[in-house]
């Protein structure tokens, strides 16, 4: 390890100590030029003059040189640069008038969306309009199962009564259309659908719904809004001459609201003819459907 | 007045040979100007101060035009060519100002 004290005696030299910016300031000069001086001064032999400064004249020629290659250069590059900045703005005016088109596109496409989107939801509504018509229908026409609230009526014989205290088809029917009347959206008695095509009709002494027989107690479902179908059914003219008639003959009933009944789907009937329809024909069913 | 005739003649056959500076030499050339500036500056000095010396005038130049190409050089290869190119012309401007500024004292006595 050297000896650290020993070193701070020694003086360090001035250009070692200095500011970077002083020491350039100071010695913007080449020292070079001093050493020479000094050594010339202590007596060293002058070199043998010939031409002043000939080198000299060379090196500056050469500095010209250097120099007006720099501007030339320069000022050629000017040119190229320009026509780049030329190129540029004329790229820069492409681009603008392909921007504005596409804004111009962006424009239509967004009036033909909101269209579209108004044809959309007229498409939509009129889907909506149609299902829910299809689903009335279906419901109506026995097509599909239903599920809801309900009127269940049990109706039955008159006990130890004779062949005329039995109830009858017409009994039944009376008290169907007084549901139906009543607001009724589907019925089925002793677990058969009925539909717009059913029949209540007595063969001997049974009842037969749909061609099938029926044994009693007959329990009429019907599924509608229990707040006032009951009521409804009073009401309505069939279902008063219904009850009327039950309390004449002495026939066994009773009327319950039921909050969840299940009635299953109508056998499929057969399909018999078909007629190609019209508008018109369409606007009236639509119009039947509604006022039935 | 050999050293004018000498300027003279290099603007001259510069704008008559119009020489073309291959690519890759074309950054190199500014900084060039400036380091070979100083040297005339300060030879201009020298010969106002008298200690004007033909070898040393030489030796400057030639090596101020090398040292600062090579610096830029470096530059450029580490990827600072701009800052150091920057720095380059900040210290020989600081050199080629002092120099002036000891030339006009000369020349003006001002």
């Amino acid at each position: 390890m050297p000896d650290h004290s020993a070193r701070t005696d020694v003086q360090l030299p001035a250009r070692v100590t200095m500011p970077l910016l002083t020491l350039i300031t100071q010695q913007s000069l080449d020292e070079d030029y001093l050493h020479v001086a000094e050594r010339r001064a202590a007596g060293a032999p002058p070199p043998p003059r010939r031409l002043p400064h000939r080198t000299a004249a060379v090196v500056i020629a050469v500095f010209g040189i250097l120099v007006t290659t720099a501007a030339v250069q320069t000022s050629r590059n000017a040119d190229i640069t320009d026509a780049g900045r030329a190129t540029l703005v004329s790229q820069i005016g492409d681009r603008r008038a392909t921007l504005s088109e596409l804004q111009d596109r962006i424009v239509r496409d967004r009036e033909r969306n909101v269209g579209l989107e108004q044809r959309l939801n007229q498409v939509t509504s009129t889907e909506e309009e149609a299902s829910s018509r299809v689903r009335r229908l279906e419901t109506v026409a026995g097509f599909i199962p239903v599920t809801g609230e309900g009127v269940r009526v049990v109706v039955d014989d008159a006990p130890n009564g004779d062949a005329t205290q039995a109830v009858r088809d017409e009994d039944l029917a009376k008290l169907v259309d007084g549901l139906w009347s009543a607001g009724a959206e589907a019925i089925a008695i002793n677990g058969y659908r009925l539909t717009v095509l059913s029949a209540i009709r007595n063969v001997n002494v049974a009842i037969h719904v749909n061609s099938r027989p029926l044994t009693p107690p007959y329990t009429v479902e019907a599924i509608g809004d229990t707040r006032t179908m009951q009521a409804n059914l009073l009401d309505s003219t069939l279902g008063s001459e219904f009850f009327s008639l039950a309390e004449q003959l002495g026939f066994v009933y009773s009327m319950h609201n039921v909050d969840e009944l299940s009635l299953p789907a109508a056998r499929f009937p057969r399909l018999r003819s078909v007629q190609a329809g019209t508008s018109a024909d369409q606007k009236t069913h639509m119009d039947e459907e509604t006022n039935p | 007045m050999i050293a004018a005739l000498g300027l003279l003649v290099g603007i001259l056959l510069g704008l008559w040979f119009r020489p073309d500076v291959p690519l890759g030499l074309e950054p190199y050339l500014p900084i060039a100007v400036v380091a070979s500036l100083d040297a005339v500056f300060g030879g201009l000095r020298a010969y106002l101060d008298g200690i004007f010396d033909d070898k040393v005038f030489v030796v400057s130049f030639v090596s101020n035009v090398v040292i600062a190409a090579a610096i830029v050089y470096l530059g450029d290869k580490l990827g600072v060519g701009g800052q150091l190119s920057t720095g380059v012309i900040v210290v020989l401007g600081i050199r080629i100002f002092s120099n002036v500024a000891a030339i006009r004292r000369h020349l003006f006595h001002a």
